[in-house]
């Protein structure tokens, strides 16, 4: 290259900042064209998920076991027949020691026959033998350090402002590694869809103003919900704080669960 | 500069450059809207609709039974807990509530040693026969229920 200015150099280089101007707003239509394909439009506006932090507490004494709650979140969120499920209820039925084991508790024993979504059929154990047996409702823990969304390899699943963690489907591509990191068995692979589904704290009930539907529907006020950051005057949350003595699954995992449960044994997991 | 090196600087000029490109374009308008992921899911997954209306929703209309049951002992009871998803009812009065849905008594009463001792449970097989002895043997219960109980009043008797 020579260092002397000639005029084929100068008008190279106008030329050349010319063009780099008049590309700059042709990028700029080309790229919101692009992006129309990835705006979606048509949702309800309104709800700023900053000033939210949802929570859902369980507690386990009040639980009868009906099986309401399986079935509404079946039907609310169409999840698929078969044994996949949101939300979905445990029976624990923890036995009578051997005598002179020298224990403290005998076996536990779970079920959950069709998620407790039709109830549960009468024990088949004797009466005699039970120590202790309860309901338990299972949903999505709503963890503090989510291992789900620590394995995401496409990160189509997160940790929301408002609390939820979500799954985007049009980014999952349904590999189930966040099925098999959730150590509370909240994840499926939704068989139509072909994504990972879970528990979404009900987020179209509750960005209207609704409650999700286990708790909409729960008879015994089994489930508790609420929004941290907007408490009601007399919060159902903050009593159920107030009043129990409460729990996390598996707190050994350091998940940090947000869902807390009151009325639980040691053998919940 | 050396041939080699020159080579390899310009290819790696060029990835750089067809990654800034492709993020330029492609990076979806709402990434990192609330953190690493694309902002408009949480718009998408708001905007299913419904299907269960909740109780203010019945209360629009049907006020005058909410208010008699919220005296009794199933004022904790949602309506479509037991009259089943109601949604679609209460956008359009004319769509009629699937009777079908209509939950039995039996669900949360019938008796299970798993259910907590507060809970009133019944042995459905003998409770009805016992307190109709008059009874054909071998009925089922279900809707024989509202024979004796009020659903709305559990502890009246009409």
């Amino acid at each position: 290259m020579s260092n002397q200015l000639s005029r084929r150099s100068i008008l190279g280089k106008i030329g050349a900042t010319l063009a780099g101007v008049l590309a700059a707003p042709v990028a700029r239509t080309a790229k919101a064209a692009v992006q129309k394909v990835l705006v979606t439009t048509g949702a309800p506006k309104g709800y700023d998920p900053t000033r939210h932090k949802w929570v859902m507490a369980i507690d386990a004494n009040r639980c009868i076991g009906c099986g309401l709650c399986a079935e509404a979140c079946k039907k609310e969120n169409h999840v698929p027949e078969g044994a996949f499920f949101r939300t979905w209820i445990e029976r624990y039925v923890i036995t009578k020691p051997k005598p002179e084991s020298g224990e403290t508790r005998g076996e536990t024993l779970v079920d959950c026959p069709d998620g407790g979504m039709h109830g549960f059929p009468a024990l088949s154990i004797p009466k005699e033998e039970i120590q202790h047996s309860f309901f338990v409702p299972k949903l999505c823990n709503l963890c503090h350090h989510s291992p789900c969304v620590q394995v995401c390899p496409v990160g189509a699943t997160f940790d929301t402002p408002d609390g939820a963690v979500l799954i985007d489907p049009k980014y999952c591509i349904g590999c189930g590694f966040c099925i098999q990191a959730c150590p509370y068995g909240c994840r499926f692979l939704n068989p139509v869809t072909k994504t990972a589904e879970k528990c979404t704290l009900c987020y179209h009930r509750i960005t209207r103003g609704l409650k999700p539907a286990c708790v909409e529907i729960c008879p015994t006020q089994s489930r508790v919900f609420g929004d941290l950051k907007n408490p009601a005057p007399d919060d159902p949350l903050e009593k159920f704080y107030q009043n129990n003595r409460v729990q996390a699954l598996k707190p050994h995992l350091g998940t940090e669960p947000r869902v807390l449960y009151a009325g639980i044994d040691k053998e919940v997991r | 500069m050396p041939p080699q090196v020159l080579r390899i600087f310009l290819l790696a000029a060029g990835i750089v450059t067809a990654y800034s490109i492709a993020r330029y374009f492609l990076t979806p308008p709402s990434f990192r809207e609330y953190g690493f992921y694309r902002g408009d899911a949480l718009t998408e997954l708001r905007a299913r609709e419904p299907v269960f209306a909740g109780r203010k929703a019945c209360e629009e209309c049907h006020s005058d039974e909410v208010q008699k049951l919220a005296k009794f002992e199933h004022k904790t009871l949602s309506c479509e807990g037991c009259h089943g998803p109601g949604q679609a009812h209460s956008q359009n009065p004319d769509i009629k509530i699937d009777k079908s849905n209509y939950g039995a008594c039996l669900r949360c009463h019938e008796a299970n040693d798993s259910r907590p001792k507060w809970h009133k449970q019944i042995v459905s097989r003998s409770h009805y026969t016992e307190s109709k002895p008059d009874a054909k043997p071998g009925v089922k219960s279900g809707s024989l229920c509202t024979e004796c109980h009020v659903p709305h009043a559990p502890s009246e008797v009409p």
